[in-house]
């Protein structure tokens, strides 16, 4: 099975320019936990993230201290939340993408999704277009067809 | 990009070329030349281009072997295992402590003072980032000490920025108080037989002294940024809000790690009357403590050793150090640095007072835009090139260690910890450090206690 036949062909995404606040509402309202970051000449330049929005709110130093050292949210997650809504989507976003070719098998995008602990890898053509994305869930649930599962 | 890493490495070459050529117009012989011109690769390579200073150093000690500028046995000798292995057994328990929460509850002992005034803030993280940097190591230090500034500034609604280079000065300062301050210390300790006990009599007062000045010279350069912190706190009302919110508190396993830590603090302070009751070489124990207390580390976190060991030490660094040891070993083994020892030690008049001073601004001035690790270990074989001259090496150490930990608070370039921690700064804050800003204030306390560290050498018999 081949990774064009599982993925997702309608893609939600976000432009660099739009504002953070924006993106993370859409992340909302989609129920989803990430999204595609595509500009003005349909080229993928980064990905947005929930965790690209907790990296941007915790401390920095928050890993190197080991544990945090609050009950209550400090005052600085709350300060750094509300600007969120003076940042763009291409302040927050992680440039480094990890792709995969539509030709590419349903095993590749397995394998890319568990050594590189990500949850959904953008589907590009042979033009780097964004065609698609494929998500865990995609994946697991083409498995247990394959597998002769009942899936509602 | 490509281009201009290109036109960079062409610029390296040059001045590698150039290093080379200066040494054979001095006479050196070709070994000697070879030598000193991969070894200064390394030094360049540390200030123009960081991403590539281990490829480049890997590279330079391939050259050295092949040009048989030096043997495999030698190079193996020279690499300083004995002090890469101390590294990685502090780091290994650095990392324990960490996960274990101990930086944390340190943090929440700042941020939990009683009764706060702008002073006694000042003088709490002073002491603290002085002593911290000079029982693990300035760089895990700074760190906590930069979380707990900025909580509290934060707080009080404060710029942190003179609270932050207060902090990172006294880290400077503190780096140089004991063996595991700085790796410049073990690598002293380790070349010239100094111990942890010497270090506690003539390093760790020299702190204090350079230290208490410090201190009250920041008072009066910060005075007006203290002046607002303490209507801050008077408008709001101490920290108590603050301290209601903080829970770390000291667990079961952060006992025990505090327990496993102070007992490595404990026997590295006695290895020298150990080593002297056990009839063991010099230093032994000093370096075989963090082992045996690393590895019961990981005997008692067995799931976890090889994380420790792939997470928590820092390969990236400790390569590029053991290569560049190996290089430093090379120049005293061909017989440059007799050379230049020699030269020194006509252009000073064979006068050791002058000596001393030199080593000792030599290495302030040349770690304040050089990573100290690489000056000292240049300095140091030519420190021991010295020996053959007759000249007394003990306050060299001295200029040396004191000289390579104070010289990084001149700029702002000058210690990693200045980089970690004004990067923090920048990540948390947006605020950028100009090269002024720091420089004024750096430069007065780093001339200010190297003067005193001077004075003190010249004067005080312990250093001779």
């Amino acid at each position: 099975m081949k990774v064009k036949e599982i993925m997702t062909k309608d893609v939600v995404s976000v432009k660099p320019e739009d504002n953070a606040r924006d993106a993370i509402s859409l992340l909302f309202k989609m129920e989803i936990s990430g999204l595609p970051v595509i500009n003005e000449q349909g080229k993928l330049v980064g990905m947005f993230t929930e965790k690209d929005v907790l990296k941007q709110i915790l401390p920095s130093y928050l890993e190197k201290v080991g544990r945090f050292v609050y009950e209550e949210n400090p005052k600085s997650i709350k300060n750094k939340f509300q600007d969120l809504g003076n940042l763009s989507v291409s302040q927050l976003m992680r440039r480094e993408v990890i792709t995969i070719d539509e030709e590419a098998s349903l095993c590749e995008a397995a394998r890319i999704i568990l050594t590189q602990k990500i949850r959904r890898i953008p589907v590009l053509d042979k033009e780097k277009k964004v065609v698609g994305i494929v998500a865990r869930e995609d994946i697991v649930k083409s498995y247990a067809k394959e597998a002769g599962w009942r899936i509602d | 990009m490509e281009n201009r890493l290109i036109i960079k490495f062409v610029f390296l070459l040059f001045l590698i070329a150039f290093v080379g050529f200066m040494s054979q117009r001095l006479g050196l012989n070709a070994q000697q030349v070879t030598a000193i011109s991969i070894f200064s690769a390394s030094v360049f390579a540390t200030l123009l281009f960081w991403d590539f200073r281990v490829a480049i150093a890997f590279l330079g000690v391939a050259i050295l072997l092949i040009t048989k500028t030096v043997d495999l046995e030698n190079m193996v000798k020279f690499a300083s295992l004995e002090v890469i292995l101390f590294l990685v057994a502090m780091m290994v328990l650095v990392g324990l402590l960490k996960e274990l929460g101990l930086f944390a509850w340190l943090v929440t002992l700042i941020l939990r003072i009683k009764n706060l005034t702008a002073k006694k803030f000042v003088f709490v993280i002073s002491v603290l980032s002085a002593l911290l940097a000079c029982s693990v190591d300035e760089v895990t230090s700074i760190i906590f000490m930069v979380a707990a500034i900025l909580e509290i500034c934060d707080y009080f609604e404060i710029e942190p920025t003179p609270y932050i280079i207060i902090s990172i000065l006294a880290t400077n300062i503190g780096s140089m108080g004991t063996v595991l301050g700085n790796p410049i210390g073990i690598l002293i300790a380790s070349k010239s037989g100094l111990t942890f006990e010497d270090f506690i009599l003539k390093a760790f007062p020299m702190m204090w002294i350079c230290l208490l000045i410090t201190i009250s010279l920041v008072m009066l350069w910060y005075h007006k940024s203290l002046k607002k912190l303490d209507e801050k706190i008077k408008e709001l009302g101490a920290n108590e809000i603050l301290i209601r919110l903080i829970s770390v508190p000291p667990e079961k396993q952060l006992r025990l790690g505090l327990g496993i830590f102070g007992l490595t603090l404990l026997f590295i302070a006695l290895h020298h009357r150990l080593e002297l009751l056990w009839k063991l070489e010099t230093n032994t124990l000093l370096l075989s403590i963090p082992l045996i207390s690393a590895g019961c580390v990981m005997i008692w976190k067995w799931r976890k050793a090889r994380e420790y060991i792939e997470k928590d030490v820092d390969w990236w660094t400790l390569l590029f150090f053991l290569l560049l040891f190996a290089k430093a070993g090379t120049l005293k083994y061909t017989g440059a640095t007799d050379v230049f020892a020699g030269r020194l030690l006509e252009a000073v008049k064979h006068s050791s007072s002058a000596l001393t001073g030199t080593i000792l601004w030599g290495s302030a001035i040349g770690s304040s835009i050089l990573d100290n690790v690489v000056l000292v270990a240049a300095f140091i074989p030519v420190v021991q090139s010295f020996q053959s001259l007759s000249v007394s090496l003990k306050p060299l150490w001295w200029a040396l260690l004191f000289g390579g930990c104070l010289g990084g608070n001149i700029t702002l370039v000058g210690s990693t910890a200045n980089i970690v921690a004004l990067g923090i700064l920048q990540k948390e804050k947006n605020i950028r450090m100009t090269f002024f800003r720091w420089f004024w204030v750096g430069l007065s306390v780093g001339i200010v206690t190297t003067c005193i560290v001077w004075v003190a050498l010249m004067v005080l018999p312990i250093y001779r």
